[in-house]
C-alpha cells in the first residue's frame, strides 16, 4: 500500500487522547508519508481536530507518541503549520490582515526578538499570494469568512513549514475562495510539502486528495484515495449505509 | 499647586500607567473579573507577610502579596477545570474567600497594627506624601513613589521584552502553543505582573480604584482602537487623565480621591461608548438608520429599472407599489434627486446614466456576493460605505 521509499512525514503511535478522563481518540496509529495532500474525514465529534492538536500538542496525550521526521513535535515546530478552526480565534482583537499573518513569523524568531522588515515583507507577499493584500490593513472581523480564512492560510504560508495541518479550511467559505485555497494546497504539495487537512465534502475528496484517512474514535483506515476511498470504508466511519454518491 | 499635590498626582499617574498595561491584557482576555479577586485575595498574603517579617514597609510584604494573587488565579483555575462551576462562579467562590481569611487574621492578630479594612479597599492617596524614603537625613521622595515606580518600570520592561509573546498568547493560544510560546508561562506572567502591581498601587489608591484603573481605561481603549498598541497607550492616556482630573474634582468637591478618580473613569468610558466612531452605540445606531435608508433607495431604483411603463413610474403610484408611506417615499426620491440618479419629468420618474450604472453594479454585487467586487464600487457609491 505504502511506497516503503518514502519518509514519513508524521508517525503516530498507540495515541490515545482524552478530555477529563474520558477519551475521545482511541489507540490511533498513523503514518503520513512525506509529500501527500490528505484528507480527515469523519463525522462532527470523530476527533479529527483533536488529534490534530494532539499531534501538535496543544492537547497532552495520556499515551502513545508523535514522531515528525524522526523526532518529537518539541524539536520540530519550525517544521510545521497549522491554521486552527475557524472559531477558535477571538475576531474582535485589536488586529489586522497583516498583523496576523506576521504572526506566522515568530515561531523563526524565538522569545524576544521582534518582527522587522523582513518578516513583514514575507507576511505582505503571503497576503499577495492569497489574494488578500489589498485587505491587509482591515481590522480581521470586518472581512468575510472566506478572507479570514485566507488570512489563516497566507499565515501558515508565511511559517515556511514542511507539514502544513489545516482544521476545515473550506468551512464558511464560497466557492471562488474554495478553489483559491485548493490550489495553493496542491501547490504547496508540488513543493513537496505534506498537507494534512480536515474535510467535510466527502463529493471532493477524491478531486482534491490523494491520500485520506477515516477517523471515528478509532482510525478507521487511511491510504490512498484510489485505493480507500469507498463505500466500505465511509459505511464504517459514517454509521449509515453509504451508497456511494461519490464518483471516482 | 503645593508640592504634596504634585506628588499625589504624579503617584496616581504612574500607579494608571502601571494598571493599563495588564489591564489591557486582562480586557482582552475577557479577564477582568480577575483583577477583582487578586485585588481583594491579597490580603491574606499582606497579614502573613506582616507576622513573618514583623514589619509593615517589608518588601516581603509584597511579595508574599503578590504570591496570594497568584495562588487565586491557580484556585480560580483549578476550581473551573472540575468542570463544576463556571469561571465567574469559581471567582466569587474564591476571592470572597481568601479576603475573609485576611480579615480574620487581622482581627484575631493584629488589632494593635495599622490595617485597617477601610484603607485597604479605598486606599488614603492623600497621605501617600507623608511617608517618605529617608536615606540618613536625605528625603528622596515619598515611599509610594518609588514603590510604583520600580513596578512600572519593570512592567515596561517586560512589555517591551515579551510584547509579541503576549499578543500572539492572547489573541491565539493554539498558534502560541505551535510555535514553543508557552502560554502558561505568559498567563502566569500577567498575572504576577497584574498581582505586583495590585500590591504596589493598593496601598495608595486601594482595591476598587486598582481595579478600575486596570479595566475601565482599557475597556474604554478597545472600543477605540483596531491597533493593539494603540490601545495600550490610550489605555494609559485614559488612566492618567482620570487620575489628574479625578484628583481636582475630589479637591473641588472636597470628596474622596480614589472615589472621584472612579467616577470620572466610569463617565469616560460612557462618553466613549456613546461617541465612539464604528463600535459607538450613536454610530451604530446611525449606521442602522443608514442602511435601512440605503436599502430603501436601492429598491427604489430596483423598481424603475424594471419598469419602463410610463403608469409604473408615476409619482403617485410609488406609494401603492413599494408599499411605502408617503414619507419614505418622499425621502427616498428626494435622495435619489440629490445624487443625479433620478430625473422627475411630470410626475414621471426616469432612471438617469448614473442611476441605471449604480443599479447595475449594485445588482451584480447582490447576485455574485463576491466581496471584492464591492471594493470597487464603495468608492464612487455612497450606498455601500462603511
Ligand atoms: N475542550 C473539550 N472538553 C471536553 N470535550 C471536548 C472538548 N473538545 C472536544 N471535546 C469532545 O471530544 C470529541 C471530539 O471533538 P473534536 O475533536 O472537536 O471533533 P471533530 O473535530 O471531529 O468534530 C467530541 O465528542 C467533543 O464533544
Ligand atoms: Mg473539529
Amino acid at each position: 500500500m505504502k511506497n516503503p521509499n518514502q519518509k514519513l512525514a508524521v508517525a503516530v503511535d498507540d495515541l490515545t487522547v482524552a478530555y477529563n478522563y474520558k477519551p475521545v481518540l482511541w489507540d490511533i496509529d498513523l503514518a503520513i508519508p512525506e509529500g501527500v495532500l490528505m484528507a480527515i474525514v469523519g463525522p462532527n465529534g470523530a476527533g479529527k481536530s483533536t488529534l490534530i492538536k494532539a499531534i501538535l500538542g496543544i492537547l497532552d496525550p495520556i499515551a502513545g507518541s508523535v514522531q515528525i521526521y524522526g523526532k518529537p513535535y518539541d524539536k520540530q515546530r519550525k517544521l510545521v503549520a497549522y491554521v486552527p478552526q475557524k472559531g477558535s480565534v477571538d475576531w474582535d482583537f485589536p488586529t489586522t490582515a497583516v498583523d496576523v499573518v506576521t504572526m506566522g513569523t515568530y515561531g523563526s524568531l524565538g522569545w524576544i526578538k521582534r518582527p522587522g522588515r523582513k518578516e513583514k515583507k514575507a507576511a505582505l507577499e503571503a497576503l499577495e499570494k492569497v489574494g488578500m493584500l489589498a485587505f491587509k490593513d482591515r481590522q480581521i472581523s470586518q472581512l468575510s469568512g472566506g478572507q479570514q480564512q485566507r488570512v489563516f492560510l497566507a499565515r501558515a504560508l508565511v511559517q515556511d513549514a514542511s507539514i502544513y495541518f489545516m482544521d476545515e479550511p473550506f468551512q464558511g467559505v464560497d466557492a471562488t475562495t474554495e478553489i483559491a485555497i485548493i490550489n495553493i494546497l496542491k501547490e504547496l504539495r508540488k513543493k513537496g510539502k505534506t498537507v494534512i487537512v480536515v474535510h467535510h465534502d466527502l463529493q471532493t475528496v477524491p478531486e482534491y486528495f490523494d491520500w485520506v484517512t477515516f477517523l471515528n474514535v478509532k482510525k478507521i483506515a487511511t491510504g490512498p484515495v484510489k485505493d480507500i476511498f469507498n463505500d466500505d470504508n465511509l459505511t464504517k466511519t459514517y454509521g449509515i449505509n453509504y451508497k456511494v454518491s461519490v464518483q471516482k | 499647586m503645593s508640592s504634596a499635590q504634585i506628588e499625589i498626582q504624579l503617584i496616581a499617574s504612574l500607579v494608571a500607567i502601571a494598571c493599563a498595561i495588564p489591564g489591557t491584557f486582562l480586557v482582552l482576555r475577557k479577564m477582568a473579573l480577575i483583577s477583582d479577586a487578586i485585588s481583594h485575595s491579597i490580603l491574606p498574603g499582606l497579614v502573613l507577610g506582616f507576622f513573618i517579617t514583623q514589619d509593615l514597609s517589608s518588601p516581603w510584604l509584597i511579595v508574599m502579596a503578590a504570591l496570594s494573587g497568584v495562588v487565586t488565579v491557580i484556585l480560580v483555575e483549578y476550581i473551573q477545570k472540575t468542570n463544576l462551576v463556571k469561571e465567574d462562579t469559581a471567582i466569587g467562590l474564591v476571592f470572597p474567600t481568601m479576603f475573609s481569611i485576611g480579615v480574620i487574621l487581622i482581627a484575631k492578630n493584629a488589632n494593635d497594627v495599622h490595617l485597617d479594612i477601610d484603607v485597604v479597599l479605598l486606599g488614603e492617596l492623600a497621605f501617600t506624601p507623608f511617608d517618605r524614603m529617608m536615606v540618613g537625613d536625605v528625603d528622596l521622595g515619598p515611599k509610594s513613589l518609588w514603590v510604583i515606580g520600580i513596578i512600572l518600570s519593570s512592567t515596561i520592561g517586560l512589555l517591551i521584552a515579551f510584547f509579541k509573546e503576549l499578543k500572539i498568547s492572547t489573541f491565539d493560544k493554539g498558534l502560541a502553543t505551535t510555535l514553543g510560546f508557552s502560554p502558561a508561562i505568559i498567563h502566569y506572567g500577567l498575572m504576577s505582573v497584574a498581582s505586583v502591581t495590585t500590591v504596589g498601587a493598593f496601598d495608595a489608591v486601594g482595591a476598587i480604584l486598582v481595579v478600575a484603573l486596570m479595566i475601565a481605561p482599557a475597556a474604554t481603549a478597545y472600543l477605540l482602537t483596531t491597533d493593539l498598541k494603540k490601545m495600550l497607550g490610550l489605555a494609559m492616556i485614559f488612566g492618567v487623565f482620570s487620575a489628574i482630573v479625578g484628583y481636582w474634582l475630589a479637591h473641588y468637591l472636597d470628596a474622596s480621591i480614589s472615589g472621584s478618580m472612579t467616577t470620572i473613569l466610569g463617565l469616560l468610558f460612557l462618553l466613549v461608548y456613546l461617541i465612539a466612531p464604528g463600535k459607538g452605540l450613536i454610530a451604530v445606531l446611525y449606521r442602522n438608520k443608514q442602511q435601512r435608508i440605503e436599502v430603501s433607495l436601492l429598491t427604489f431604483l430596483l423598481h424603475l429599472n424594471n419598469h419602463s411603463e410610463i403608469e409604473e413610474r408615476h409619482i403617485n403610484h410609488l406609494n401603492e407599489h413599494i408599499n411605502w408611506r408617503k414619507v419614505r417615499a418622499k425621502f427616498v426620491v428626494d435622495l435619489a434627486l440629490k445624487n443625479n440618479m433620478v430625473t422627475i419629468d411630470e410626475d414621471i420618474i426616469s432612471l438617469t446614466e448614473k442611476g441605471r450604472i449604480f443599479t447595475e453594479k449594485a445588482i451584480n454585487y447582490i447576485i455574485s456576493n463576491d466581496p471584492t467586487e464591492i471594493e470597487a464600487i464603495k468608492e464612487d457609491f455612497f450606498l455601500f460605505r462603511g
